[in-house]
């Protein structure tokens, strides 16, 4: 305990006496020296990392690295109330019966197979985090895959682990997949179509290559499976005991849904035709379904605001965009840009694999949201060298997403899925377990998202 | 009139390595929805209710599915149900009680209850020593009394 506050306090100090050495000013030197603390205390104390992100913003403020209006704007509240919109919708979502309806889809396939089963729960734990987002996604397909598992008397950690590694790479593929796929999207101008045509087939080519690595990974516990199976004659049982028919209701929050997805994906023609700056639709249409959501279910509309939107992590957010900010606003970014850029000779293949690695290495060991805040303005200060370079931001984006595979406290939806195993089978992941497949999976897909980057012209 | 001069001080307690479906059991036979978990040294551990062992055999994510996807009960429950033999009381225990000091006041004590959502509050000292037990129904029964003795005084 006290080795770590030890290390919150001396390394930002010493951080900032570096930077100083190589030419950044007071402001900037302290700006960059709270921000790590913050990420430090964020790192060593994950529950209360409230208190660090409101420590720092004060700090911020208290000693002039920023003023109070700048901080405000720094804080990022169009993507805070984008992620708003999209709680209450996904509130909506499970009061009305939808993910118990698609877990029980899940547990309802027809003449089921090990083989299957890896592909069917690969595909919906991707599709399902690009349309909702990972963290929520993964409850439920834990959850499918427990009751699987246990029907047929396996051990579920391999099945749980497959979930996990789509998981991850399908909230690569859509602006709602991450958090950090809204916060680049607004912060590059990037739109939701954008994210289909290039993030999408990529998140798509990665799935496979995953499901490919998988089937071989674990061949001997699919044969187990199979053998179960046999044995059990596959699902039938299982398929009478659940029922979960969609009822009228489920049909209409899913309309819903559907019409809020449409909307995104049209966000950007949109924001054209009635001559909006760019991603206002975007962010109006989750704010515009919430609304709708409310005046239906208009008896439980504090309970979506209150319960269903997570309040902690969004105010989190707030201040740790507003901190990250600060780097930009004194100017520290700017600078520690230049320096890279000097340094590497201003090469924007270099800069892709450097900014691609470093986040997906960094994303394997820190929430990505903290890391992708961090990028956001060096991304800037790159651009005003270079001028406008869409492929740093899809190198964050894939570096964010695909770095969650590599250690098992890579993203949230590790922790959420690993810690329901933990809690429902007494089976705690090893780091070294986990580690093997993780880093294949990692290593492989962040480089096919590396040579995408580097020889795709699609991508610049 | 003070919690101590109505409380229960022959509290029926568990201890932490009693087995859950014992402890199950002692529930219904006391005909009682909660007990407290207390340690050899009389400390108070967590209590012990009804609502741990349904949250124990349901699993964990069915709120967040929002729904119980089976008509009948699964695989998963009826293991469950055989591990409650074996699974200790401190392991289903729910570790946050809401207390109250022998010197409390009716009153303090009713509030407690409403605002906290208890239909009993444990008495404990300051080591957190379990000194009684009161319910719902005792205060309800001793507020009037107490209403009644200060009118007429």
């Amino acid at each position: 305990m006290i080795k770590k506050f030890i290390f919150i306090i001396f390394i930002p100090i010493g951080l900032a006496f570096l930077v100083r050495r190589i030419g950044l000013n007071f402001q900037q030197a302290l700006s960059i020296s709270i921000f790590s603390a913050s990420v430090l205390g964020t790192l060593f104390f994950w529950n209360l990392r409230l208190s660090f992100a409101f420590l720092g913003a004060s700090i911020l403020l208290a000693t002039g690295t920023i003023d109070l209006d700048n901080l405000v704007r720094a804080s990022s509240l169009e993507v805070i109330l984008f992620l708003v919109g999209m709680m209450v919708l996904i509130g909506l979502l499970k009061d009305a019966g939808f993910f118990a309806w698609i877990v029980s889809l899940i547990i309802r396939i027809k003449n089921l197979t090990a083989k299957r089963f890896v592909l069917v729960i690969s595909l919906i734990s991707a599709l399902l985090a690009c349309a909702v987002d990972e963290v929520t996604s993964i409850i439920f397909i834990v959850a499918a895959v427990l009751e699987i598992c246990d029907y047929f008397e396996v051990e579920p950690t391999p099945y749980i682990i497959i979930s996990i590694l789509a998981t991850n790479i399908g909230s690569a593929g859509t602006v709602l997949g991450n958090p950090i796929g809204i916060l680049i999207a607004t912060k590059s101008g990037l739109t939701f179509e954008d994210f289909i045509i290039k993030a999408f087939p990529l998140a798509v080519l990665s799935l496979f290559s995953m499901i490919f690595i998988v089937l071989f990974w674990y061949r001997r516990s699919l044969q187990k499976l199979d053998q179960k199976m046999k044995e059990f004659g596959a699902n039938e049982m299982l398929i009478k005991l659940v029922s979960v028919p969609p009822d009228r209701q489920t049909e209409i929050a899913l309309s819903i849904f559907i019409l809020t997805l449409l909307g995104l994906a049209f966000s950007h023609r949109l924001d054209v035709f009635w001559g909006l700056k760019a991603n206002t639709i975007l962010l109006i249409i989750p704010l515009v379904s919430a609304a709708l959501v409310m005046i239906w279910k208009h008896d439980k509309a504090r309970k979506f605001i209150e319960k269903d939107v997570e309040w902690w992590t969004l105010l989190f957010f707030l201040f740790l965009f507003a901190q990250a900010a600060t780097l930009k606003y004194t100017g520290a970014t700017d600078v520690l840009a230049r320096k890279i850029v000097n340094f590497t000779g201003n090469n924007p293949y270099f800069l892709t694999s450097f900014i691609l690695w470093l986040s997906a290495i960094g994303s394997s060991m820190l929430d990505n949201v903290v890391l992708v805040a961090a990028f956001i303005p060096v991304i800037h200060g790159f651009q005003m060298l270079n001028g406008y370079l869409e492929v740093l931001w899809w190198a964050l984006l894939f570096g964010g997403c695909f770095g969650g595979n590599i250690t098992l406290i890579g993203s949230t939806a590790n922790i959420v899925a690993l810690g329901i195993l933990e809690k429902e089978r007494n089976i705690k992941l090893t780091f070294l377990r986990w580690m093997g497949i993780g880093i294949i999976i990692g290593l492989v897909t962040t480089s096919i998202a590396w040579l995408a980057l580097l020889f795709l012209p699609y991508y610049r | 009139m003070k919690i101590k001069e109505i409380m229960i001080r022959d509290v029926i307690s568990l201890k932490p390595d009693d087995r859950g479906q014992e402890a199950l059991d002692l529930l219904f036979k006391s005909k009682i929805s909660g007990l407290p978990v207390i340690d050899e040294g009389g400390k108070l551990l967590g209590m012990f209710t009804e609502k741990s062992v349904l949250s124990y055999i349901l699993p964990s994510y069915v709120e967040k599915v929002g729904r119980f996807i089976y008509q009948d009960n699964p695989k998963a429950i009826s293991r469950k149900l055989t591990e409650l033999k074996v699974v200790k009381v401190s392991q289903l225990m729910r570790r946050e009680v809401i207390t109250t000091s022998e010197e409390a006041s009716l009153t303090e004590a009713a509030r407690l209850m409403l605002t906290q959502k208890v239909r009993r509050l444990l008495v404990v000292d300051k080591e957190k020593k379990v000194l009684g037990i009161v319910a719902r129904c005792d205060i309800l029964k001793a507020i009037p009394k107490e209403a009644e003795m200060s009118s007429t005084s």
